[in-house]
């Protein structure tokens, strides 16, 4: 029964996981003067290891999903906590709210460009306008960040809000109408009752924001091209160019399982940080 | 009567025949009938030529022959990406691929495409009579091999050139003012110190005028491939330093040390000149690839600049998208003193000469159908329009066109200045590591435009990055 199951896995999953894993104990550029794959060992890890663009584009990719995640996930929750109230047009605002999801990642990174683009995008503008400030994302790189940021809420908040609506609506009555009789104020409700009880949900929907935030490459590349120098080149990016326009294809697999390793290892500790632990508490 | 009834005779007799005979079939419905039904697969840039292809060509082409031709026009990046990885897997999904100048040499490294010249004398049937190889310009010895086969057919060529507003500098207010602030008259620069100060002035100009105006165009985007590629290849060689400043013959030297040019100080002094004028350019230039300087030229925000030639005829001639129709002026960069006579002599360049070529990869499963693909877009009858429809000439033909004599007044001589001085660019150099080194070197690149490292340190740093990396190919020993 399972063999279907195995078989996709295997062919789509596993075979070319072992392949990077090969690739990536080899030096191979095709357009170098041996343009085949020589055995290097741990040569391109240890090339790795002082590789100070790499490095800085962990930095860089970590402030990134830090700062996008958290505000994804607190923005998403207040959506959702707003729509579960009633109030004129939520069916409209519901749907609409969803919208940016089903926007192709290239295509939003296109439109921002176009947004914030010096002389001629409505943000620049605007801000010129009305506050005087003078917007160049070719220029100013905290900005250029700040930016990715905004572009990467703006695309997949509305997922965020989806699942931890769907969380919210499936919660039972009993107990808040419990810590109601209890005397319980609001904040105490959302601490002690509604954030326990959404936490799985709130812990997968971070855990699948948080890989996608660690590879984002097209939205990036579109609006700033992981520019202004290295301020917004994430390790999707970064990996992109070793392997694509580098055609580096030995640096850049050992690149992409050390980037695999790396979020296996911050999803492990945000699951003991916020599963595990809390359940080691609760053991008598 | 008898002459009559002869005439009447012979006329049916000839009616006769020509219901019984077949008609005679053109070549192309003859050559294609085999492979009617085929489907041809083609990935290229989304340019105008690329487009003509896709939108005329390709369709006329599937009249003529019967056979179907799809080609996917797509960004630039994504266009190697495709075509590499499908020649590499050796998938076979493209028939025929995007060749641009500066990756030819690697291509042909890898043996990655077919020998034109050579399919067709080993099958002569499949050999258009309109097709001629000699009737190319001579861009076409871009795509050969040392013993001069053809390895793609040529479908853009253009240079990259000076445009300026000819309604700015013919305008007699604006002349008197920039003789008194400069004791000169305003005439399109022929040296780097006569550029400057004409986009100097017009900068001044527009901010005194509260005009959005600025003295020139800049590519000098801080996180893509465009700037670097202004640098070496339009502004660089207008300073004498020729090829990006590596000398394959001294063991693809970069750094002046070991007998390249990369970080001397003709390169220096070029990166200097250039990131003044990007500082008095327009401030979308730090986010400017190709297209944006095209975009800005066209939206008259820049006195002066230099253009790829492809968007030469949209920017002079389309009211739909350019408001600077009509006003359009070229002329040749300028230089230092004594890069035109290197330029003459062969001995170096002054501006880069772009362009493409259609290949067909050796993993191609219809080679035959797309050999006549090629040679169809290739012959003589077919550039006049596509010239009109995007500024490109490949066959010395498309000159004396009446359409393009036509086109080449409104476009102020394009043609002619291709025509005729064409031979003074150069394209990319014959290096199969294009991609590798400009990578290697462009984060550094970035930093200098972002002023994170002064551009003297960022050349040295440069010129020693790139020769890391020839070592790392196994080019540099």
């Amino acid at each position: 029964m399972l063999a279907p199951t195995i078989a996709i896995l295997g062919i789509f999953g596993i075979v070319p996981f072992l392949y990077v894993l090969y690739v990536a104990f080899h030096q191979w550029n095709p357009f170098g003067a041996n343009p085949y794959m020589i055995y290097n060992g741990a040569g391109n890890f240890r090339r790795l290891v002082f590789d100070s663009e790499f490095l800085t584009s962990i930095a860089f990719t970590l402030k990134f999903a830090f700062f996008a995640v958290f505000s994804e996930v607190i923005l998403g929750y207040l959506l959702a906590q707003l729509f579960m109230r009633e109030f004129p047009g939520r069916a409209f605002f519901r749907t609409i709210h969803t919208l940016p999801l089903i926007v192709a990642p290239i295509v939003v990174g296109s439109v921002w460009r176009l947004m914030t683009t010096p002389s001629i995008g409505i943000i620049p503008y605007l801000l010129k306008s009305w506050f005087g400030y003078d917007l160049n994302i070719g220029r100013d790189a905290t900005m250029a960040f700040a930016l990715t940021v905004i572009m990467d809420i703006w695309h997949w908040t509305p997922l965020v809000t989806l699942t931890l609506l769907a969380a919210l609506v499936s919660l039972p009555k009993e107990p808040f109408e419990q810590a109601q009789i209890d005397g319980a104020n609001r904040w105490q409700i959302f601490w002690h009752v509604t954030l326990p009880m959404i936490r799985p949900a709130i812990l997968a929907t971070v855990f699948i924001r948080l890989m996608d935030a660690l590879r984002t490459v097209d939205e990036v590349w579109m609006l700033t091209g992981g520019g202004p120098g290295a301020a917004t080149r994430y390790l999707g990016l970064h990996i992109w160019k070793i392997v694509f326009p580098k055609t580096d294809y030995g640096y850049g697999s050992a690149t992409s399982i050390i980037v695999l390793y790396l979020t296996l290892v911050m999803c492990w500790l945000l699951y003991v940080a916020l599963v595990a632990r809390r359940g080691q508490r609760r053991t008598p | 009567m008898k002459h009559e009834l002869g005439m009447s005779l012979a006329a049916l007799a000839v009616g006769l025949m020509t219901s019984v005979i077949p008609a005679k079939a053109d070549f192309w419905s003859d050559a294609g009938a085999k492979y009617k039904g085929v489907t041809l697969h083609g990935v290229t840039e989304s340019t105008p030529p690329s487009n003509y292809i896709k939108d005329v060509l390709a369709p006329a082409f599937e009249k003529s022959t019967g056979i179907k031709v799809e080609i996917e026009t797509t960004s630039w990046d994504q266009m190697y990406d495709k075509a590499i990885k499908d020649m590499e897997a050796k998938t076979g999904i493209y028939d025929m691929v995007y060749i641009e100048q500066d990756i030819i040499y690697a291509y042909l490294a890898r043996d990655f495409l077919v020998d034109i010249t050579k399919s067709l004398k080993d099958d002569p049937s499949l050999k258009a009579p309109v097709y001629d190889e000699t009737h190319f310009t001579t861009f076409a010895n871009y795509f050969k091999n040392g013993d001069g086969d053809l390895f793609g057919i040529p479908m853009e060529a253009f240079i990259k050139l000076y445009l300026y507003r000819t309604d700015l500098f013919n305008d007699a207010a604006v002349k008197e003012a920039f003789k008194k602030e400069t004791g000169k008259d305003l005439v399109p620069a022929k040296t780097h110190e006569e550029y400057t100060q004409i986009a100097e002035f017009f900068t001044k100009w527009g901010k005194d005028n509260s005009k959005e105006l600025w003295g020139t165009t800049a590519q000098a985007h801080t996180g893509h491939p465009a700037s670097w590629y202004e640098f070496f290849e339009s502004v660089a060689p207008t300073f004498g330093v020729y090829n990006w400043g590596i000398d394959a013959s001294k063991n693809y030297a970069a750094s002046v040390a070991n007998g390249g040019a990369m970080n001397s100080d003709k390169a220096k002094a070029a990166l200097k000149y250039w990131l003044h004028l990007r500082d008095i350019a327009p401030p979308e230039s730090q986010a400017s690839t190709w297209t944006e300087v095209a975009t800005t030229f066209a939206a008259g925000r820049a006195a002066q600049g230099l253009v790829y030639g492809e968007n030469a005829a949209w920017i002079a001639s389309d009211a739909e998208k350019s408001k600077v129709v009509g006003n359009v002026g070229v002329a040749l960069p300028p230089v230092e003193p004594g890069v035109m006579e290197d330029a003459e002599s062969g001995k170096g360049y002054i501006g880069y000469y772009d362009g493409g070529a259609f290949g067909l990869p050796v993993t191609s499963k219809n080679k035959e159908a797309a050999l006549l693909f090629l040679q169809y877009i290739g012959q003589d009858s077919v550039q006049g329009d596509w010239a009109v429809a995007a500024p490109r000439i490949t066959n010395t033909a498309t000159y004396d066109d009446p359409k393009v004599i036509e086109m080449d007044k409104k476009l102020n001589g394009y043609y002619t200045m291709l025509k005729n001085d064409g031979k003074l660019f150069a394209g990319a150099p014959p290096y199969p590591f294009h991609a590798q080194v400009r990578e290697a070197t462009a984060p550094i690149f970035y930093k200098i435009l972002l002023g994170e490292v002064s551009s003297d340190d960022g050349l040295d740093q440069m010129a020693a990055a790139a020769e890391a990396e020839l070592k790392n190919l196994g080019y540099r020993k």
